[in-house]
């Protein structure tokens, strides 16, 4: 800020009511009623006393006991110039009912409109008025340029005020989930872990034999191939954070895709679940990651076996319509309330009521899961209803001109 | 060989209890297994275990819920229980010890077999005549 040439007093303090003026002015400057506008203060100069008179603003709504700004002589060179532009009487003749009555009320002789400048934009404009034909000082001029420069700091002070405490809730907020969902995610991990040690134990004191020796083996196979579930669930949405999501797509059909998601659910579903199917037999070609895709499809399957705890039949069913394929997976489980729907695809969207605070899981899944099908051009939407049942529906664009490896 | 000590495992995880069990049968115990809550009290009366390792993150009624409904029954407040869980928050081992439970055992730290020496070292003191 360059320091005032004028009349002002040597040190400056920052009750002096010029500054808290500026304040004011700032404060009303820095937050327009939309982006577009821009506010004026329409202050009275006497002596060096400047009075606020009346507020407008830009886009012709007005306040009360304001002016069109646009009908104000000489605003838009102001803006445009980004210099004081000084308006004697006979300019202001041409005014409305209102600019007449304002001019009339506050006796004003002439008028100075002073653009302030913030982050390289004209932020508002300031209109002071003077009762004397004689107009404004060189003095007072600098001074209104001084406060205009003032104001400008103010106005950028605030919006970044603003945008840091809007940034700071924000990674508050995030931080808080980031420490909850680590502490979900190490639980997760250490369930299967349980397992693994518990079995590797056993076969190592000869607890086991024959075929309870196999089926431990087995487990230790589940168990560890959830673990790597659940690291890359981790890890994808730490890079999805970072880079967001790659997708390495290849021509791929997507009967594959659905076959191997419902063979590595297989273990987990257990005596109380079923799984059917649905669907003509015709390849489904897609261009796709078939990883990706494999790890999207899974975690629905996934998804409606631990939200269906008192088992019954999940049905996968596909089908084509035009150049689009839909997948469904329906689960006859307790459902999902609307409230909750909305938190469904986010990260940390778990949802975590009395039936369910038992149930295992990141909460990640969906969050990725929809992310995957985004990108490749697809969707992922749900429908459910409490105590009824879920079902989640995949859309994925068709490449019926892309050939198919080994068809 | 303790073939009349029957254990009970209310834990809800298959995998988990199916290892548990099969550690418990090899040292000779008898094992039922409830994978909720709900069904965890009903054995405790029905099938009058001799032991009872409760895990805490249960359907139906939680763990704390359970240990304290045990407790509170005549029929079921003496029998020995052991929380198996895998929170080890030492809010939560402090809660089920001062609720009653023996001890708190973390799962991923603990192998079956602690489970066996566990329920030996219980019901053998408990089976000394008192002095």
């Amino acid at each position: 800020m360059t320091s005032p040439a004028f009349d002002q007093p040597a040190t400056v303090d920052e009750h002096d009511p010029f500054f808290d003026t500026a304040a004011r002015i700032a404060a009303d400057i820095a937050t327009p009623p939309d982006e577009t506008s821009r506010r004026a203060s329409f202050l009275a100069l006497s002596g060096d006393v400047l009075t606020a008179v009346a507020e407008y603003d830009e886009s012709g709504e007005t306040f009360p006991g304001h002016y069109e700004l646009s009908r104000f002589p000489n605003f838009e060179r102001a803006v445009v110039t980004r210099e004081i532009q000084v308006i004697g009487l006979s300019e202001l003749g041409n005014l409305s009912s209102d600019g007449a009555a304002l001019v009339t009320r506050h006796r004003i002789r002439s008028c100075a409109l002073i653009p302030v400048v913030s982050g390289g934009v004209v932020a508002g404009v300031i209109a002071v008025s003077a009762r004397d034909e004689a107009g404004f000082t060189d003095s007072q001029v600098r001074q209104l340029a001084t406060l205009a420069q003032l104001v400008g700091l103010r106005v950028g002070h605030v919006a970044a005020d603003q945008a840091l405490r809007e940034e700071a809730e924000r990674s508050q907020g995030l931080e808080r989930l980031k420490g909850e969902f680590l502490n979900i995610a190490a639980h997760e991990l250490r369930s299967p872990l349980g397992i693994i040690n518990g079995y590797v134990s056993m076969l190592l004191d000869g607890t086991l034999t024959g075929a309870d020796e196999r089926k431990a083996l087995e487990r230790i196979a589940e168990k560890s191939d959830e673990m790597g579930r659940l690291i890359t669930e981790m890890l994808e949405t730490a890079r999805m954070e970072a880079l967001g999501l790659e997708l390495l797509l290849a021509p791929t059909d997507l009967m594959d895709v659905l076959s191997d998601a419902m063979r590595a659910v297989e273990p987990l579903l257990g005596s109380r679940h079923r799984l059917a199917t649905r669907g003509r037999r015709d390849p489904l070609p897609v261009m796709a990651d078939h990883l990706r895709a494999v790890t999207m499809v899974l975690n629905l399957l996934d998804n409606a076996v631990k939200y269906s705890p008192n088992g019954g039949d999940i049905l996968v069913a596909w089908s084509r319509k035009g150049n689009v394929c839909h997948v469904r997976v329906t689960d006859h489980g307790i459902g999902i309330s609307r409230e909750q729907q909305s938190m469904l695809f986010t990260r940390f969207g778990r949802l975590v009521t009395p039936e369910t605070s038992h149930i295992r899981g990141t909460g990640l899944g969906l969050y990725i899961g929809r992310e995957i099908a985004r990108l490749h051009g697809g969707d992922i939407t749900v429908r459910s209803e409490i105590a009824r049942g879920t079902t989640f529906t995949i859309t994925m664009p068709l490449a019926p001109e892309a050939p198919l490896a080994g068809v | 060989m303790d073939d009349d000590v029957k254990v009970l495992l209310i834990e809800d995880d298959n995998a988990a209890a199916e290892m548990y069990r099969l550690r418990l049968i090899a040292d000779g115990y008898a094992v039922v297994v409830a994978d909720d809550g709900e069904k965890g009290l009903a054995l405790a009366i029905a099938e009058r275990p001799d032991f009872i390792y409760l895990d805490l993150r249960l359907p139906k009624v939680d763990g704390f819920e359970v240990l304290e409904r045990l407790r509170a029954n005549p029929q079921t407040a003496a029998v020995p229980v052991i929380i198996l869980s895998n929170f080890g928050e030492p809010e939560l081992r402090e809660r089920g010890l001062k609720l009653g439970a023996l001890e708190f055992l973390v799962k991923a730290d603990t192998t079956p077999s602690r489970l066996s020496e566990a329920v030996s070292r219980v019901t053998a003191s408990k089976a000394l005549p008192s002095v």
